[in-house]
């Protein structure tokens, strides 16, 4: 039988998790028209970072040795050192292209991080074992739940609440706001396009890191192709949500990862390989109905 | 030293040419209209001077500083404050949250706050609706709004491009009355797009007429009103046709 409050958290924390990946694009998106597919190499990259550089199978720690207490910023800095450092290396001199143009050059960025991590680490997939007790399961209504669950659902609701907060309650966050709504008009009321589009590259860094550290202590593996596969779904997420919204972002992350882990659930045995299949329809079937995105009030005008 | 100069400044989009061999000049504490026909370029003048849209020849100054070359922020920061056509408040912000937006050039946070209060004081439905979201003002409060918040960067030179566009008479004379009345405050030199020569006879001050991207006419406000009806009732319309928009 199925239990139950097992199904919500499993729902609940693997969707928190495209949750805060898709607020990590919608992020870009919305000061830069930007749907930065390098994202998901960021994360990579974090998790990587954990490591020590090396082609062998056997992963040693590097950063990973650290005590939490000081990992956790220091990879949250890393996340948004790269990023930023790759809007100075490339979007910025971007910023009057072609929106298309810009996207193109993401995917190349993405290229090149992932070739600098597999030639520094290879390609193969290597076993790391971050804060391994985190997998240690609880009880809690009657179902098994790994701490570590319990800790991204938390994580995710104090991100999306830090958030929201900063957007709404300091300057950056209010300039951050004027800026997706009508770049220009911000820049000829003094607002520096620099520090904003900084400041999102940052915080949309700091989302990836967040992700990474999750991702290696819920699989225990290193594998340059993992940060792809999120980024798949959070860019998904991003557009059934509404480009640019970053409250659609959010409900849309939490929406494809309870949807994902229903269809596991209840689909019949026989079907179960093709989850993403059913998934991915379900994806279309929304973009046929609400094109706009289902979390953007339909009178909306669009963005671009 | 003028307040403004503008010399010989030329702007194109692609291959099509706004504004050629423009030269102009605004004194320190003036008040001057452009007006113009539908596709004269006035709106491309101000981008032009606020730096929204680059120059292809030519220099701007202001107080001596260059502007040409430089960011919109930047030119922002020496002082000169924009209200663009069509308004553009920010929609999903907040009626306070739009005024704040430009406070981030300044280091005086006492003066921002009883700048604000002042603009309520100026505006009160604006007070009354300051935690609203911005995009469900009227018009003419969305008018009111854009020149508030273009106030908030506290410039020596204010720039309105048409702001009685899509009002109705009555708020029209209101949004005058306060232009004039803050100018009188606050000693500011203000560049104004009015398409109604009538309109800025009765508001008063230098008036510039442009067509075809180029200066064709200057004086007086109400003279050029006078002569505008002169020639309205000679020739019947005073303005050629609107060109067609690309
Ligand atoms: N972004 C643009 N791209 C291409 N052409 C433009 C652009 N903006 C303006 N133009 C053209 O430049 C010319 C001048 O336009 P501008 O908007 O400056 O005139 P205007 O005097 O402000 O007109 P209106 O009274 O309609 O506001 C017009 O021929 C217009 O079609
Ligand atoms: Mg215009």
């Amino acid at each position: 039988m199925t239990n139950f409050a097992q199904l919500f958290f499993d729902a609940a924390s693997l969707g928190g998790l495209y949750a805060m990946a898709a607020l990590g694009i919608a992020l870009i998106f919305g000061v830069m028209n930007l749907v930065n597919f390098a994202h998901g190499e960021y994360i990579a990259f974090c998790v990587f970072a954990l490591i020590v550089p090396s082609t062998d199978a056997v992963a040693v720690m590097l950063l990973g040795r650290a005590p939490a207490l000081i990992l956790v910023p220091l990879i949250l800095a890393l996340g948004a050192a790269i990023a930023i450092a790759s809007e100075h290396a490339v979007f910025r001199h971007l910023r009057r292209a072609d929106p298309v143009a810009m996207m193109i050059s993401s995917f190349a960025l993405g290229f090149v991080i992932r070739n600098a991590l597999l030639a520094a680490y290879g390609g193969r997939p290597k076993a790391i074992s971050l804060w391994p007790d985190l997998n240690t399961p609880v009880r809690i209504a009657g179902a098994e739940v790994p701490l570590l669950q319990l800790i991204v659902i938390l994580t995710t609701l104090l991100v999306v609440a830090g958030l929201a907060a900063l957007l709404k309650k300091t300057r950056l966050g209010l300039e951050m706001r004027a800026a997706a709504e009508n770049f220009t008009m911000a820049r000829l009321l003094g607002v520096k396009a620099n520090v904003v589009i900084t400041g999102a590259f940052a915080l949309s860094g700091a989302l990836a890191a967040a992700v990474a550290l999750i991702m290696a202590t819920q699989t225990g593996v290193a594998d340059v192709r993992m940060g792809g596969q999120v980024m798949l779904v959070a860019f998904i997420a991003t557009v059934i949500g509404g480009l640019g919204s970053l409250p659609g972002a959010v409900a849309a992350g939490f929406l494809i990862g309870a949807a994902s882990v229903l269809l596991q659930a209840f689909l019949p045995l026989d079907a179960r390989p093709f989850r993403d299949a059913f998934l991915y329809t379900l994806v279309i079937v929304c973009l046929l109905v609400r094109p706009q995105g289902l979390f953007v009030a339909a009178s909306a005008k669009p963005r671009v | 030293m003028s307040k403004l100069g503008v010399f010989d400044i030329s702007v194109r989009y692609g291959k099509v040419p706004a504004i050629s061999d423009l030269t102009f000049h605004l004194e320190e504490g003036e008040r001057v209209f452009i007006s113009g026909p539908n596709g004269a370029g006035k709106s491309s003048f101000l981008n032009a001077i606020c730096g929204k849209v680059p120059t292809s020849h030519g220099r701007i100054e202001m107080d001596g500083d260059l502007l040409t070359g430089r960011s919109p922020e930047a030119i922002a920061r020496l002082g000169l404050s924009m209200v663009p056509e069509g308004r553009e408040i920010f929609g999903s912000l907040t009626v306070e949250e739009n005024l704040r937006v430009g406070t981030g050039i300044r280091q005086d946070a006492q003066a921002i706050e009883t700048d604000i209060e002042e603009i309520f004081a100026a505006f009160p439905i604006l007070g009354e609706r300051r935690r609203a979201a911005a995009g469900a003002l009227s018009g003419g409060q969305q008018q009111m709004l854009a020149i508030g918040r273009a106030l908030m960067t506290n410039p020596k030179l204010m720039m309105v491009d048409e702001p009685s566009l899509g009002l109705a008479p009555k708020i029209v004379d209101q949004v005058y009355d306060t232009l004039a009345a803050l100018q009188e405050e606050r000693g500011l030199t203000l560049l104004i797009v009015e398409q109604s020569s009538l309109r800025a006879a009765r508001v008063g001050g230098r008036m510039v007429l442009m067509r075809g991207g180029r200066i064709v006419g200057e004086g007086n406000a109400a003279d050029m009103a006078d002569r505008d009806a002169l020639a309205q009732a000679y020739f019947g319309n005073s303005h050629p046709e609107p060109e067609a928009v690309a």
